[in-house]
Formats: structure tokens, C-alpha cells, sequence
């Protein structure tokens, strides 16, 4: 991720003068990746559009809070998470658990490995897998996960976007990946590593 | 020599490219030396594999211009309730037109409730009450004058 721009402070600056165009290139130059972001969480193309719209609303009442201590786009990004998780609230799709904190549980092993997928898979078919493996997962892992396997983030960026140290951000991926391995061996056994001779 | 237990832990932070050079040197030299680990290293690049980048989910045309428009304009998003100031011309019009048209039905009302009481008071400005023991001997006499002569008030009156 970039660090914070000279342009983007000056498009916020401008912004809180009143200058509406200097919001709408804001929008225009993060729009793509909060699309890219909120489509882990969301379902329709409709319940995507309406969380981005929600995040940048959000952020233009904000904006006289932005410090500049992160980048523009590393506090949007954590307007957007938020906004896609009280979403999730909202219509009851939150799989963590009241009496399960995933923070406490105990560090877990590699667990099995698993198979790539099959090369004769389409992309959509993967990503209709993966998706369905994510939904599953306490937020916390699938919001990590999502952060760095399709957005790519460094970890001190998620770090900064989660407000949790990097050691945390280290754990707390690998016990997601694990997850991620068990939930797609339990929902898909064909994909269970196969060990060989 | 770096122990396994280290290695499968910074096995993912490799891949991430996350570690110093300092980190990575010790945990190269043990992957070449180590069949096990370099085999859970090679289950991390399978389990990448899955987490493949999707067709771009591109923005509606105009998107930017409609959100900046919104925010602009004081809306608050999904979840709150929007607080608009009222619009001018409807009920500040509204109000006046309301209070003239009741002041001039109150006029007609008031006209009107003159005119008919001034129907249904009397015509003559001296106004006698005839005793209650005239009226019972007039009424009397009348219904004698019916019974017996078949004469009515006025010709009783005449006589």
C-alpha cells in the first residue's frame, strides 16, 4: 500500500473546505478497491454497492478526524471493514460465536495440509469455494485473510488498519490459515493433501 | 541450526516475504536440509493457490459523482436517519393562505348570524303578554262558540 500522498491530503483539505469535485476524486481513486474489499463480506452486487457507498459516506463525515498518522487509504480501509462487519451484524451473518474468543484459544499446529486446487477448475469455481470457506470463518481470521491474500497487504498495514501489533497480526493469520485448510477439508474431503510415496 | 518447531512457524511469513534477511537466511539453509518442513512449506504455496484474484468488481459509472453528491448534500448513509431542513415555499406559503381563509369565513358566519336574527325578531318594537286568565276565558269561549253555534273567534269576536 502506498504511504499517504501529498494529492490525497490535499484532496481531504480541499474537501473540508467544500469542494465537492475533491470528494468525488477521492471516491474515484479508492472506489475499485473498496469494491475489491467489500465483496469478501457481502453477497449481491446490490449489498456490495450499498456498503461502499456507506464507507465513503462515512469517511466524508469523518474526515475532520483524519489525523494523517496512517495513510488516506489504510483509514478508509478500516472505515470499510467496519462498515462490512456491522453489516453482517445487521442481517445476522456473524459467525463468531458469544463463548468462543478465538483470540484466547490456543495457537494450533499446521493441521493437514491440503491439494491445490485442480487445474482443470475454473476461477469462479475456486473462488466459489474459497468464498464459501471464508463465510464460515469467525471474522476476525476471514477479515485477515482477505486483507492479505486479495488485497496483499503488508503486515504492518494491517497492523495500523486493525489497530493490533504486528506479532498479532502474524498469529492470528496463521491460526486462520489453519482454519482455512480444516474448513475446506471438512466441506470439500477431495481436496485433503494426499501424501505421497 | 534452526528447530523445526521455528521453522513451520516462520514457514508463512517467508512465503508473505515478511522476514529480514537476517530471519530468512537461517530458515533457507533449513528447508534445504530439512524433507518435512520443505514438504509443509510447499502445502503453504498449495494452500495460496486458493485464493485466487476475481474478475474485478467495477463501480457503477457515475458512482463517485452520486456519493459525492450525497455527502454533500447531508445525507448520512443507510443506517441513520436523515435530518433534511425544510424545504421553503411549501408550508411557509401554506400557513397565511390558511389563517386569511378562516379569517373570511368567520366574517360570513358573523353577517350571516346578524341577518337571521334580525328575521326572526318581531316586527312591532312594543312587545305585550296577554294574562294567562284571558287566554283560558278566550279559549273557552271559543270552544263553546265551535260546539253550539258552529261560529269561530273572529265572528265571536264580531259579535
Amino acid at each position: 500500500m502506498q504511504p499517504a500522498t501529498t494529492e490525497d491530503a490535499d484532496l481531504v483539505r480541499e474537501t473540508l473546505e467544500g469542494n465537492q469535485l475533491s470528494f468525488q476524486l477521492l471516491v474515484e481513486r479508492y472506489q475499485d478497491r473498496m469494491f475489491s474489499v467489500v465483496r469478501h463480506y457481502a453477497r449481491s452486487a446490490v449489498e456490495i454497492e450499498d456498503i461502499v457507498q456507506e464507507t465513503f459516506l462515512k469517511a466524508f463525515r469523518r474526515l475532520d478526524s483524519f489525523q494523517h498518522q496512517s495513510s488516506f487509504s489504510t483509514w478508509l480501509y478500516r472505515i470499510a471493514v467496519n462498515t462490512a462487519l456491522d453489516f453482517l451484524k445487521r442481517h445476522g451473518r456473524n459467525p463468531v460465536t458469544a463463548v468462543e474468543d478465538p483470540e484466547l484459544m490456543q495457537q494450533s499446529g499446521p493441521g493437514p495440509g491440503v491439494a491445490a486446487p485442480d487445474k482443470g477448475l475454473e476461477r469462479e469455481e475456486i473462488a466459489r469455494i474459497t468464498n464459501e470457506v471464508l463465510e464460515g470463518l469467525p471474522e476476525i481470521f476471514r477479515t485477515v485473510l482477505v486483507l492479505r491474500e486479495f488485497e496483499e497487504m503488508s503486515y504492518q498495514d494491517m497492523a495500523d488498519l486493525l489497530g493490533i501489533s504486528i506479532g498479532t497480526v502474524e498469529s492470528r493469520l496463521f491460526r486462520a490459515r489453519a482454519k482455512f485448510r480444516d474448513a475446506l477439508i471438512r466441506l470439500h474431503p477431495e481436496y485433503g493433501a494426499h501424501e505421497e510415496a | 541450526m534452526m528447530e523445526c518447531q521455528n521453522a513451520l512457524t516462520l514457514i508463512p511469513s517467508y512465503q508473505d516475504g515478511e522476514l529480514s534477511e537476517g530471519q530468512a537466511a537461517p530458515l533457507r539453509r533449513h528447508l534445504l536440509d530439512c524433507f518435512a518442513c520443505r514438504e509443509r512449506a510447499k502445502a503453504e504455496v498449495s494452500l495460496k493457490r486458493w485464493f485466487v484474484a476475481e474478475p474485478a468488481v467495477a463501480a457503477p459509472s457515475g458512482f463517485a459523482a452520486h456519493v459525492a453528491r450525497r455527502a454533500f448534500a447531508g445525507d448520512e448513509g443507510l443506517r441513520e436517519v436523515t435530518l433534511r431542513p425544510r424545504a421553503a415555499g411549501t408550508s411557509d406559503q401554506l400557513l397565511p393562505f390558511v389563517l386569511k381563509l378562516t379569517a373570511l369565513a368567520a366574517a360570513v358566519l358573523m353577517v350571516l348570524a346578524l341577518a337571521l336574527r334580525s328575521r326572526s325578531l318581531p316586527e312591532s318594537d312594543s312587545l305585550e303578554a296577554t294574562s294567562l286568565s284571558e287566554t283560558l276565558e278566550y279559549m273557552q269561549a271559543l270552544n263553546e262558540a265551535e260546539l253550539e253555534n258552529g261560529l269561530g273567534p273572529d265572528e265571536l269576536a264580531d259579535e
